[in-house]
């Protein structure tokens, strides 16, 4: 298996005009995407808003993707390059916020200002948060220490089956072991609504 | 759900699932709305696990995203940058082509000129139609299969002068993106100048010659 074959091979079906497959790249990499922009902005709304456009500006790109590089080293770049020029714009413009109440579109703009900033919009993440730490911690040692060793620390199967002295095809059950597991709890809250979260015991 | 699958799954999020077998998962997780959601949840956990700090875990940044996407046109093969190949150069291609269907038009225009009077009217011609469809455009056949054309209304008789016929104006449309601008020009306004029924001023060679025919009007 090659490095990144996963991302070439979604890459390749958005390059024939499968737009889903798209969608899956951008589900994979926004909350990253939305953290290296964070680098650059303050506001988890315009970091959304940069990375929004950077996706954008990469699916227009993507037929001058070759795979030279890896797919999310590339998309890093367009983001970086993004956020640089939003920044760049934004200090042109310092009465970016000074807007209008009656029209429409400033409006929705303070309105997705908000949204970022209101304690809903804190709450729903510290909700799947806790969600996300409590199935963990009610996992199995093995079971916790293959995913936190692959999402935290970004080690590959290979390197975890050393760490953990055990075959590969190990370590891969019991990452989607736990992965299921988490899934579960954090299915019951994305698919009874978000926000109900205290609901489940 | 399959559990192999959702293994698969769990194995392809981090690039861990041999290269054939992505290809399959991929074609599948592109067009299965329950896997691209697990997909998605997987993303979260992963997010949640490292605590990214300011990154809202409900984002809505690929829901936004697939709606500008849905918008734009689908890429093509085609367009995909390859390496290798040996290809023309692009000016080069473009001026041939652009030269060649100069070339085509002025002949057709001259061989036309003659026979317009009897041109009645032209089938209907879509702008997708095949080429090949354009010799059909016939007066004879065309009068009996008339029905409403995407493309450039009926021609009226007595009012053709110097206008190329109707089947040269489809081909003319349907290969606008090709042709010269002065030759797509100067026919596209012969056509819209006979266009406005019989009340219209005849066409005429100074019209079609005349550089001003596209500005507007001014009031006197």
């Amino acid at each position: 298996m090659g490095a990144d074959e996963s991302d070439l091979s979604l890459v390749r079906r958005v390059q024939r005009g499968d737009k889903g497959a798209f969608d899956a790249l951008v589900l994979k990499y926004q909350h990253k995407l939305v953290k290296l922009v964070m680098r650059y902005v303050r506001n988890p709304a315009e970091a959304e808003d940069i990375a929004q456009e950077a996706f954008i500006k990469a699916y227009r790109a993507l037929p001058q993707f070759r795979g030279d590089s890896a797919f999310y080293t590339w998309l890093y770049r367009i983001a970086i390059n993004t956020a640089k020029n939003a920044v760049v714009s934004r200090d042109r413009s310092p009465i970016e916020y000074n807007v209008d109440r009656n029209s429409d579109e400033s409006y929705d703009m303070q309105g997705r200002m908000k949204d970022s900033e209101t304690p809903e919009g804190l709450v729903l993440t510290d909700e799947i948060r806790s969600i996300v730490n409590a199935a963990i911690d009610g996992l199995p040692e093995d079971l916790r220490t293959a995913i936190v060793l692959r999402e935290l620390e970004g080690l590959s199967y290979e390197e975890i089956a050393a760490a953990m002295d055990c075959p590969v095809g190990t370590v891969r059950s019991r990452i989607f072991r736990a992965r299921e597991a988490i899934d579960r709890r954090l299915r019951e809250v994305f698919e009874g609504g978000l926000g109900r979260a205290e609901e489940l015991g | 759900m399959n559990e192999e699958l959702d293994s698969q799954l769990s194995a392809m999020f981090d690039d861990e699932l041999a290269a054939a077998e992505c290809e399959l998962l991929a074609r599948r997780l592109s067009r299965d709305e329950q896997l691209q959601a697990r997909w998605g949840r997987y993303a979260v956990i992963g997010a949640a696990i490292r605590a990214e700090r300011g990154v809202r875990l409900n984002a809505r940044v690929a829901s936004r995203v697939s709606v500008v996407v849905r918008s734009e046109p689908a890429l093509s093969a085609g367009a995909v940058t390859r390496r290798g190949g040996a290809r023309w150069p692009r000016p080069l291609a473009a001026a041939a082509l652009a030269a060649g269907v100069a070339a085509v038009s002025i002949l057709m225009l001259r061989s036309q000129a003659p026979q317009d009077a009897a041109i009645v009217a032209a089938p209907p011609v879509a702008v997708n139609a095949p080429r090949a469809a354009a010799p059909a455009a016939r007066a004879g056949s065309a009068a009996t299969t008339a029905a409403p054309s995407y493309v450039v209304p009926p021609a009226q008789r007595g009012n053709l002068g110097a206008v190329p016929g109707p089947e040269l104006a489809n081909y003319v449309v349907a290969h606008s993106m090709y042709s010269p601008p002065v030759m797509r020009g100067t026919l596209l306004s012969s056509f819209i100048t006979s266009e406005s029924g019989g009340a219209a001023t005849p066409v005429s060679t100074e019209v079609m010659t005349d550089p001003q025919v596209d500005a507007p009007s001014h009031p006197q």
